[in-house]
């Protein structure tokens, strides 16, 4: 018994290790991709690697190459990189606007979803030009780039100035018939910015783009609200000011609920969004006494934001999309009628009767009277 | 006394062994197979399966408290003579050690696929065998210690599976029962490899030391599995829309892979390496079935040699085999019939039978 033990005992002094292993040294880390099309309609891939080594000066290795598919371009960088690319730790992909605009991109992004040892937490990035000209962008006030972007991603995504899309979010989105969805939209001009949230179609075309206050109002309508809300907006009913705009004021929420009922009336989907807001003045430019006048306050910002949001779902119907997620409620609560119009939801939402009200309290105005 | 109280396991040991067995590999896929067949309503076939299994662990236990003292191959002995006997037996020692085998080629199969891409199967596979077997090769009261310590220490688990949750939707649950009972009902085969494991109770029931428990017992232990088993479900199917969940092999490694703390990625990698524990408890077990039925069909008392043998073996097929995912999801299918008739109908049979053979013999002496 026991010399059987010491045999199978010293079999594992040969298993020592795995077969895989790999010195982080010969690891090339994508931390961001970048896909493009060319004139001629050629799939461009980037890649920014961050590089190991003291004695290198910059410390990112950037390549851009044309390939058939994002697994071929990793050869590509391979040929040039001083390390092996590996995908593990991917924080963002930048994709090309001209990408967006033909349905089935989404295809590209396969070797990231079925190969394990690829992360799929990286955020999608829609760039409104290309993609390779903000990886290949070195900051010289800023940290590495693929740190900077992710944070300026996150941060802004705090104060709802865009949405924050992974590629799991973009998976469940894309797979899902009752909501389509939406990424980060980002620009570089002579620096980054981030201009808020693409729009996409059922089958991931680019629709058209929400600017940071429209973002603002379809995360309400998408009942995420989370993070801060600020809106400015512009008192109708007060003079005008020569130069300072005295009728604006601001305000950010300290709480907000909303409610969907979903309904089916003659041949025809029907949601009423309720939305409660409590808020606070953070700023106002005008005289208006609050505590009397709180209710005239509040119903003009009631009906800004009811006109508000009425816009941006017209457009949404417009477009016959629905990021809002209205067709998860549908199946929810209206299966039977949902069930024939699933393949075509965005154009039965298009006819359908979209109500928003919103109910605004003044919980606050700051420790100016 | 009976010659296997020296071996006795307490009812927490009992419970937990019923437990160890269920949960393995079945449990990473089962969102998506219940996905395929019942849509969102799976998670009451989850149910459905769970009142079935209670069903039929109920009648193997009326048939086993007749005989406190029998294994299995002791009831096939006395039942039906020595040689019928462990003939009958042979097929339900095969099934035993194939599950065992199944198991652990699922799990390397995970590892190979999830972290040790290129390391050959049989080594992982080696690797498992080593340390399973100074478990197996002793008798049933270290394997139930091992497993109790097991279980309590991986109790935390799926606590984790809760963070993701939060992005989730539960109206993807909504409306329930969409298309009816019948995809509910047709889901139920999916659960057979899942919920599979309690058969060893016909191995296991002559060392429970306070048998008066023994259904109350199993009960515990086969709800233990359902909670489970709902709460992975129906984490699953909030996770993930309806449409989505049935384009992943493995819904519950891919859920893992969302989760990713400010000083920790790939907290999946860390997850599935632990979770090995979990699942070597099933495979234990089975093995340890295995062995102990084939030493008491050569009437030996020691078993370890059977299952060094066991061992070498399962190594040695898997390096001539070298499995693959349609291998081994094909084995998985053949098992799970193999498991529905050792489940469900055996049980059934062979309590009618110990009916009439009692009836007979009573007509006899009487």
């Amino acid at each position: 018994m026991k010399k059987l033990l010491f045999a199978l005992l010293s079999l594992t002094l040969f298993t020592t290790g795995c077969m895989d292993k790999m010195n982080i040294e010969d690891v090339s880390l994508s931390l961001l991709i970048g896909i493009d099309l060319d004139e001629n309609n050629n799939l461009i891939f980037s890649t920014s690697s961050p590089v190991f080594s003291q004695e290198a000066k910059i410390k990112e290795e950037v390549y851009i190459s044309p390939a058939i598919t994002m697994r071929e371009s990793r050869e590509e960088d391979d040929k040039t990189f001083m390390a092996l690319t590996v995908g593990g730790k991917v924080q963002a992909i930048l994709v090309g606007k001209r990408v967006m605009q033909h349905k089935g991109w989404l295809k590209l992004l396969e070797p990231l979803l079925r190969d394990p040892k690829n992360s799929i937490t990286g955020r999608i990035v829609m760039v409104d030009g290309n993609a390779y000209d903000v990886i290949s962008y070195l900051p010289k006030d800023k940290p590495r780039l693929p740190l900077y972007l992710t944070k300026l991603i996150d941060t802004a995504h705090l104060r709802n100035i865009c949405t924050k899309t992974t590629l799991q979010d973009l998976r469940r989105a894309t797979y899902e018939s009752g909501i389509t969805a939406n990424v980060t939209e980002i620009k570089k001009e002579k620096r980054l910015f981030v201009t808020g949230t693409a729009l996409l179609g059922e089958e991931g075309e680019y629709k058209f783009s929400l600017a940071p206050t429209e973002n603002k109002l379809l995360r309400i309508l998408q009942h995420d609200t989370k993070g801060e809300f600020s809106f400015t907006f512009k008192n109708p009913n007060q003079p005008v000011g020569e130069i300072f705009p005295a009728t604006a004021y601001s305000f950010s929420t300290s709480g907000i609920s909303v409610k969907t009922k979903t309904d089916y009336v003659s041949d025809k989907f029907k949601f009423d969004i309720n939305v409660q807001m409590r808020v606070v003045l953070t700023e106002r430019l005008f005289k208006l006494d609050i505590r009397k006048e709180a209710k005239k306050l509040e119903q003009e910002i009631e009906q800004e934001m009811t006109k508000r949001m009425k816009k941006l779902i017209h457009k949404i119907q417009t477009a016959k999309i629905d990021p809002i997620g209205l067709g998860i409620y549908a199946r929810a609560y209206e299966y039977e009628h949902w069930k024939p119009v699933k393949e075509r939801w965005g154009e039965t939402l298009a006819k359908a009767d979209v109500k928003v009200s919103v109910k605004v309290i003044i919980a606050g105005m700051g420790i100016s009277k | 006394m009976s010659k296997y109280a020296m071996n006795g396991i307490t009812l927490m040991q009992y419970i937990i062994l019923i437990h160890a067995s269920q949960v393995g590999t079945g449990i990473f896929s089962l969102p998506r197979q219940l996905a395929e067949t019942s849509g969102t309503d799976g998670w009451m076939t989850v149910l459905l399966a769970w009142i079935i299994n209670c069903l039929a662990g109920w009648i193997m236990l009326l048939t086993l408290r007749k005989y406190p003292d029998f294994t299995l191959l002791d009831l096939l002995s006395h039942l039906f003579g020595k040689w019928l006997g462990k003939l009958l037996a042979l097929p339900l020692i095969i099934y035993f050690a194939s599950f065992g085998l199944v198991i652990m080629v699922n799990s390397m199969l995970y590892i190979k696929s999830w972290f040790l891409t290129k390391t050959p199967a049989y080594l992982v596979v080696l690797l498992f065998a080593i340390p399973s077997y100074l478990v197996v090769r002793n008798g049933l009261r270290v394997q139930a210690r091992y497993i109790e310590l097991v279980f309590y220490m991986t109790m935390w688990m799926p606590l984790f599976m809760l963070i993701p949750v939060g992005e989730g939707n539960t109206l993807f649950l909504l409306p329930f029962l969409k298309e009816g009972w019948l995809p509910v009902l047709q889901g139920l085969q999916k659960t057979v490899f899942a919920y599979a494991g309690f058969e060893i109770l016909f191995i296991i029931y002559p060392f429970l030391q306070k048998k008066k428990y023994a259904i109350h017992g199993f009960l515990i232990g086969n709800t233990l599995t359902l909670l489970y088993y709902l709460f992975i479900t129906i984490v699953c199917f909030i996770f993930y829309t309806p449409d989505g969940i049935t384009t992943l092999n493995q819904p519950v490694l891919s859920l893992l892979k969302n989760i990713e703390f400010r000083f920790l990625e790939r907290f999946d990698m860390i997850f599935l390496a632990i979770y090995l524990l979990v699942v070597s408890k099933a495979w234990i077990i089975y093995i340890s079935c295995a062995v102990f039925s084939t030493a008491q069909i050569f009437k030996k008392q020691d078993h370890s040699i059977f299952s060094g043998i066991y061992f070498l073996f399962a190594v040695a097929s898997v390096y001539v085999m070298n499995p693959t995912w349609n291998q081994s999801e094909e084995w998985t299918k053949l098992l799970s019939k193999a498991a529905f008739g050792v489940m469900y109908m055996f049980p059934v049979v062979l309590y009618i039978y110990v009916r009439g053979f009692e009836m007979l013999r009573r007509g006899k002496t009487g």
